[in-house]
């Protein structure tokens, strides 16, 4: 009794922290989310309106076709093509490794710092249209970061770039706990090059392949930093994601209580993704 | 046969050649422009900027709305601090959750778990109330703490699981020795935990090294992101005094990240794997 009393002290400090400075706030989001306030004037309960009202709002509902639409082309992009990237890099050569190297270095830079790098490149005075310029071909310049298609496009592409080498890697460690007697075993019963990956590489592969779809998923839904910097939600409101459309609520506009409530809704739709994709890689891993 | 394994694998290192071009591409634009004027980087951007010039990073670091010590102290701090704290509080509390089968260490160990599913955005606004009501000035201090309580659920969940790879029998013997517990955990288990506290250690130092959200939203403290971002402004397209920002925001990183690679890999991978 008295080992078990000294054991929970281990505890305390992390404890203390998580629970004020994250559980806390998490809770009054919770309560905020339920109420009318700008953070000043007295709280006035609403019940669940601004639950409704979150399911009325054309200004959101495009933050979310918008992030709904960098997330689905980022995830397939960066896992399709991670996977293909580890499966050529997968080899003990001095080669794979400065690839591996390169692919991976996007990641560990901050994303203000490349945000503001692309932004150079794609803005309407920057290194891409003075490229343009210089060959001669002026007419092909064009305001890639100031209109709505074609900044959602940039950001897409500026989110493969960031996150691709991250997966890659994901897949390289999976790649790699594949007993290489099973592909002797497939040659020798006669299978290609697809029945390797399809029967052998495939299945096995399932549980880092639940992994890298989920962080991928996760990553793209909480996007902010690169939107921030590359377009400030605009031009107007075209480029908002889900979390700057949250943030912009909140801080800009004071508006606690519904931003607190997309938030909510935001904790709600991850969690529930999470719980998705992990069970279903589960009952996909059994089948195979 | 032979030969069509040799054309597959050419076609493949042409492939992989591209795709490194292109990803090192942007990486070379912001490095050798920082190097040239801004009046030619439009014009040749993708040239070499022989003769070198420094007035980009004079600039910068005489600018009067920089200040890049302050920047870099303030980052430093916050990323040595967080770190060491997150890594101190959550080994202790892996220690009592791994070792300890009680029904309150079951609870915990789900407690401390849900923090790593939060979009961290639901925090900042009430968090920014909390502090308002409870008096705490906003700033570094309390912004390393902010780093921890968001990287506890991490680390403890790592520290656990790898604390339950471990035998006890050691601990036992030490106990049996008359070592009480907080020496068993301090001389005994936590040097035993070290590569699990180098990947926790990459994983966290560099998150609040990059991180810009946190410092932006919760008072605007001027770490080497925000301090780019407040000092650039979202409208600015003087690009040569633009990567010379990001030249002192990246550089760090870049040559840690050559000269440990391969932890850098393990400690931005083996969370998402073990998780």
């Amino acid at each position: 009794m008295k080992k078990r009393n000294m054991s929970i002290g281990f505890a305390v400090p992390a404890f203390v922290i998580y629970t004020i400075l994250l559980v806390v706030p998490i809770l009054m989001a919770f309560y905020f989310s339920l109420n009318k306030w700008n953070g000043f004037n007295p709280m006035q309960f609403i019940g669940i309106e601004n639950y409704i009202n979150v399911f009325k709002d054309a200004r959101l509902g495009n933050a979310v076709v918008n992030t709904t639409v960098i997330s689905v082309v980022v995830v397939i992009a960066v896992n399709v093509l991670g996977l293909f990237l580890a499966m050529l890099v997968n080899t003990a050569s001095a080669k794979s490794n400065i690839f591996r190297t390169v692919f991976f270095i996007p990641f560990v830079l901050s994303t203000v710092a490349i945000s503001f790098v692309w932004k150079s490149i794609l803005s309407y005075n920057g290194v891409l249209n003075g490229i343009l310029i210089s060959l001669g071909q002026s007419d092909l310049i064009g305001n890639w970061l100031g209109k709505q298609g074609p900044a959602i496009i940039c950001i897409i592409l500026v989110e493969i770039w960031r996150t691709l080498g991250y997966h890659m890697m994901l897949y390289l460690a999976a790649l790699q706990t594949v007993p290489h007697e099973l592909y002797e075993a497939c040659t020798v019963d006669g299978g290609n090059r697809w029945n390797k990956f399809r029967n052998v590489t495939l299945p096995l592969i399932i549980p880092g392949m639940s992994v890298s779809f989920l962080m991928s998923i996760i990553n793209e839904l909480r996007m902010y930093d690169v939107v921030k910097i590359m377009t400030d939600g605009g031009p107007g409101y075209d480029t908002e994601t889900i979390v700057y459309n949250i943030v912009s609520q909140g801080f800009s506009n004071s508006m606690v209580g519904y931003s607190s409530a997309i938030s909510v809704v935001l904790f709600l739709a991850i969690g529930a993704i999470s719980i998705f994709i992990v069970t279903m890689m589960n009952k996909k891993e059994v089948e195979m | 046969m032979k030969g069509k394994n040799r054309v597959v694998s050419i076609i493949q290192t042409i492939f992989l050649i591209v795709l490194a071009l292109i990803v090192v591409l942007p990486i070379y634009i912001a490095v050798s422009n920082t190097f040239k004027l801004s009046d030619i980087i439009l014009d040749q951007p993708l040239s070499l900027p022989i003769p070198p010039t420094i007035q980009n990073i004079v600039s910068v670091l005489k600018s009067p709305n920089t200040n890049m010590i302050e920047m870099y102290k303030n980052s430093i701090i916050l990323m040595v601090a967080g770190t060491l704290l997150t890594v101190v509080v959550s080994s202790m509390a892996a220690y009592y959750l791994a070792r300890i089968k009680s029904k309150l260490s079951g609870f915990l160990r789900i407690y401390f778990l849900i923090g790593i599913m939060v979009p961290y955005v639901i925090v900042y606004l009430p968090l920014c109330i909390l502090l308002r009501n409870l008096s705490i000035p906003f700033g570094v201090p309390i912004l390393i703490f902010v780093f921890v309580s968001g990287n506890i659920s991490f680390a403890t969940f790592m520290y656990t699981n790898y604390i339950h790879s471990l035998p006890i029998e050691l601990e036992e013997a030490a106990e049996i020795d008359g070592a009480s517990k907080f020496q068993v955990f301090w001389q005994i288990l936590f040097p035993l935990l070290r590569p699990c506290t180098t990947t926790i250690a990459i994983f966290v130092g560099l998150g609040i090294w990059n991180d810009f959200q946190t410092p932006l939203l919760l008072g605007q403290v001027k770490t080497i992101t925000v301090g780019i971002y407040t000092a650039v402004g979202p409208y600015s397209a003087n690009w040569g005094v633009v990567f010379a920002y990001v030249f002192f925001a990246a550089m760090p990183v870049i040559v840690v990240y050559l000269l440990a690679q391969k932890n850098f890999v393990n400690g931005l991978t083996a969370g998402a794997l073990k998780g």
